[in-house]
């Protein structure tokens, strides 16, 4: 198994909370409490590797940290990206504001962590409240508009619904995809070489079994 | 956004007319706040009525709000019924149940206690509204409710379980409220309706009571009268008035323009303050917000307001979601103001400097009233290094005062909120007795005892962990494998104590189990302790930021950096918009502004006291009870002891 730390960042009341609940509890309420400070929640998923002979999944263990939004609790950031392999950075998709709110994060993130392995993932949520069809579109961002810049910073970008989960697990599955060829690419250059000494940013669970550990035998 | 600043906008208009009427008693009447309350019109609308006994002036107040907000239409005023309504089935008649009652009849019967009797009598006599409401709006609707209109049920306490513990509790409470009583009658105090506003004198007796709880009901008045309310009250006659002025003004002249950033992120939390509780509810068929929801938005905003320096800090809004339950708008702003100055210092300020004072202060107390719950926390080496070039300090000891460990980010909300929304509710509130009581240690105290009661889940999550601590500190380690290994735990450690108190529906666990035992070393942490803790911890984390901004930059302006220091040091220890708010001033910014100032001149005049601490900074912060495994040097001490009482007559005079 392997294990990644996820750390969510955007303006307040964007539903980086509410993300995390659909993708964990697979629920939502209207209206979640404000988070105070951090909250920490973990979920597996499982990672079909096509390129390996092997039939079995690999299970990936998300560690993930749900952060307040206001500004002011921006002092405290630094304690949650620290070693975090992936950041979800979420703004509200009818709200222009948290967009360069976003974009804040986005810079941050590139100046203070410098790990070129980090993920980044752009998240515009609220796409529930934006149906074109319908008259009551409140979009204020423009899909292109997000698109280009996630392009430009070479970050994953999605457009979900907390609310409906649209889109959700998807961006945990190709997240964790990513990191998982990430580590495997990792894994492979070094081969021959303790797991351990692998590089720092990358979490292995180490003290499992030889048997449960995937670095043992298949290289 | 424009929709939601509207509906503020009608909110304060709708109760402007009556608000003014309400100064005029309340301002003449400082000393009864009874009379205050019964004319009612500051009260927050849909406020539970177990604290409410005169439901009929409650009701009264009611029609006139309507009358004087909406004759638009009735669909309005059908909402606001409703309100009534459900107020009803929360109210005191309900409080412990019907059976429960009759118990508890027979309870004071038994012993044959003429004052409880009477006040059965009373309870029943003045609530006939009530229970004729109560008979109309069927129990299935609310029974999944608490008293105070919370859920029952949550993620971690199934309902059946939370009837299963009440069923004790609920007699239990009446039991306590008894023993109030005749405490009360003891004392020579008037019951005012089962809705005393004056309490004994301090004692050890009083501290034990509170302890164990105040009667719901009495809870309001309990908290304004240990906390000083009134005196606060008093000397800002008309001040939240002037705010809420102000608040119009300003929403009115920010319509079209971009809103403030507070007032923006005050209004994303109305509604997410308490979503689980009726009174903050809004149905489906309402058009208009619950009173409720506007009287939060009023006492955020004139806070934010009265103090800019905080404004608004996400968790401020279940501190005064909490009061307005227990309280009227007026007071639950004062009580706010008290808290973010007496009892969190700093904690709510832009830069959180003061809630990392606090976790520092907090991981001082665990090393060394809970040796036992130090490794879990602990950090198991020290990271990047810090002392860069010759090291003038060295910090290696108390590097977890700056760097806290990752625990604080979760016990960091245990402060800002003041344990709101992680303890049930119940629990909650007896830690809120004690802390206006026996001032902000108590949240320290109740930190402790959670941290301790969570032991045994600790160890049985991650065992191995005590015993690595140990092992590595022998420094036989690989350091790659330690970080991985250590993040790891630290997570599994925060899991723990993050979701821990949120089971801890019995408040009695904490107190019978560690607060009232007199052996369990924690209780010796009293109010001095923790002032002592907090002016070691600001002073060493400002030397240690200072140190790196130095080394950082390469500048050597230390003189400057002292300055600066004692500044952002002394705006963190004075309880500095308390005081601001004294001065009956229009002009709330310039005030605070002008205040500002005054105070740098001071700190200027504080640079001894830099030495001071900086002698007082001794390797290891020396706790005055217990010495054990202390580094301290008496002579130092002494001169120290000499210095500070200096100190503190200078300061005196200063002031």
């Amino acid at each position: 198994m392997f294990q990644f730390k996820l750390v969510l960042l955007g303006d307040s009341s964007v539903g980086k909370s509410s993300i995390v609940h659909r993708f964990v509890k697979d629920s939502f309420d209207d209206f979640r409490e404000s988070t105070i400070g951090a909250a920490f929640l973990s979920q597996t998923i499982k990672i079909r590797d096509t390129s390996s002979d092997s039939t079995e999944d690999t299970v990936i263990k998300f560690e993930i940290w749900d952060t307040a939004g206001q500004e002011r609790y921006k002092s405290l950031a630094p304690m949650y990206y620290r070693n975090a392999n992936a950041a979800l950075v979420v703004y509200d998709i009818t709200q222009q504001d948290s967009l360069s709110k976003a974009q804040n994060w986005v810079n941050e993130l590139k100046n203070k962590v410098g790990d070129e392995d980090l993920i980044i993932c752009l998240l515009g949520n609220k796409l529930d409240l934006c149906d074109s069809s319908d008259n009551g579109d409140k979009r204020a961002v423009m899909t292109d508009e997000a698109k280009v810049y996630a392009e430009e910073q070479d970050l994953l970008f999605y457009e979900v619904s907390a609310k409906t989960g649209q889109g959700v697990k998807d961006v945990f599955q190709s997240i964790g995809e990513k990191l998982y060829q990430i580590k495997k690419e990792e894994m492979l250059s070094k081969k021959g070489r303790q797991a351990a000494s692998a590089k720092d940013s990358v979490n292995v669970k180490l003290q499992r079994p030889s048997t449960n550990d995937p670095t043992s035998c298949c290289y | 956004m424009s929709v939601d600043i509207l509906r503020t906008t009608e909110g304060i208009e709708q109760h402007k007319p009556l608000m003014n009427e309400g100064i005029g008693v309340a301002a003449e009447q400082t000393e009864s706040t009874k009379v205050a309350r019964n004319s009612g019109p500051r009260k927050s609308p849909s406020a539970p009525n177990f604290h409410e006994k005169t439901y009929a002036g409650h009701s009264m107040s009611e029609p006139t709000l309507l009358r004087n907000c909406n004759g638009d239409n009735l669909l309005n005023l059908g909402d606001n019924l409703s309100f009534n309504d459900r107020d009803a089935n929360l109210s005191v008649i309900n409080l412990y149940d019907d059976e429960v009652i009759s118990r508890q009849m027979d309870d004071f019967e038994d012993n044959n206690d003429e004052d409880s009797q009477q006040n059965v009598d009373s309870d029943e006599g003045n609530t006939p509204t009530m229970s004729m409401l109560q008979n109309n709006c069927n129990g299935s609707e609310t029974e999944h409710l608490d008293r105070y209109g919370f859920k029952k049920q949550n993620n971690f306490i199934t309902v059946e379980e939370y009837n299963k513990w009440w069923k004790d509790y609920s007699q239990y409470c009446i039991r306590r409220k008894h023993k109030w009583k005749l405490l009360l009658a003891k004392s020579g105090l008037p019951m005012d309706n089962d809705s005393p506003n004056r309490f004994p004198s301090r004692s050890e007796k009083l501290k034990r009571y509170v302890r164990k709880g105040i009667p719901a009901e009495w809870r309001g008045n309990a908290w304004w009268y240990f906390a000083r309310g009134q005196e606060k009250l008093t000397k800002n006659k008309g001040l939240y008035d002037k705010l809420l002025q102000k608040m119009d003004d300003l929403l009115k002249k920010k319509k079209k323009k971009k809103p403030m950033q507070d007032l923006d992120i005050i209004e994303r939390d109305l509604n997410r303050t308490f979503p689980d509780n009726i009174h903050f509810q809004r149905e489906t068929f309402q058009l208009d917000e619950p009173p409720m929801i506007k009287s939060l938005r009023r006492v955020l905003v004139a806070f934010s307001l009265y103090n800019p320096k905080i404004g608004y800090c996400q968790s401020m809004n279940f501190l005064a979601g909490l009061l307005l339950l227990f309280m009227d708008e007026e007071k639950a702003f004062w009580m706010l103001v008290i808290i973010t100055s007496r009892y969190l210092p700093g904690v709510h300020n832009v830069n959180l400097e003061g809630v990392n004072v606090d976790q520092g202060v907090l991981m001082l107390c665990v090393k060394e009233y809970l040796p036992e719950i130090w490794p879990f926390i602990a950090p198991l080496h020290k990271r990047s290094p810090i002392n860069l070039g010759n090291s003038k300090y060295n910090f290696g000891k108390n590097e977890f005062l700056y760097r806290l460990p990752p625990i604080t980010l979760c016990t960091a909300s245990w402060f800002m909120s003041c344990f709101v929304g992680v303890l049930p509710i119940e629990t909650t509130l007896r830690v809120w007795d004690c802390l206006f009581y026996e001032e902000s240690h108590f949240l320290f105290k109740a930190s402790l005892a959670i941290l301790k009661l969570s032991e045994q889940t600790l160890l049985k999550n991650r065992p191995q962990r005590v015993l690595r601590h140990y092992s590595l500190s022998n420094g036989n380690y690989h350091s790659k494998d330690l970080r991985i290994n250590q993040d790891e735990s630290e997570m599994e450690v925060f899991q723990v104590i993050q979701s821990f108190p949120k089971h801890l529906i019995n408040p009695n666990d904490i107190f019978d189990k560690v607060i009232f035992k007199k052996r369990v070393a924690l209780n010796r942490l009293d109010q001095d302790e923790i002032d002592r803790c907090r002016k070691y911890v600001t002073t060493q984390r400002q030397r240690y930021k200072n140190y790196n901004e130095i080394v950082g930059s390469n500048l050597h302006h230390d003189d400057d950096e002292i300055n600066d220091s004692n500044a952002q040091k002394n705006d963190l220890l004075s309880n500095g918009p308390q005081d601001y708010g004294s001065i009956n001033n229009e002009n709330n910014e310039e005030q605070i502004s002008g205040a500002a100032s005054d105070m740098k001149v001071n700190s200027n005049n504080r640079i001894g006291n830099d030495l001071v601490n900086n002698a007082l900074s001794s390797e290891v912060y020396g706790f005055k009870k217990s010495l054990s495994g202390v580094h301290w040097n008496n002579s130092i001490k002494e001169k120290v002891r000499q210095m500070r009482k200096k100190r503190g007559k200078d300061d005196d005079v200063l002031l």
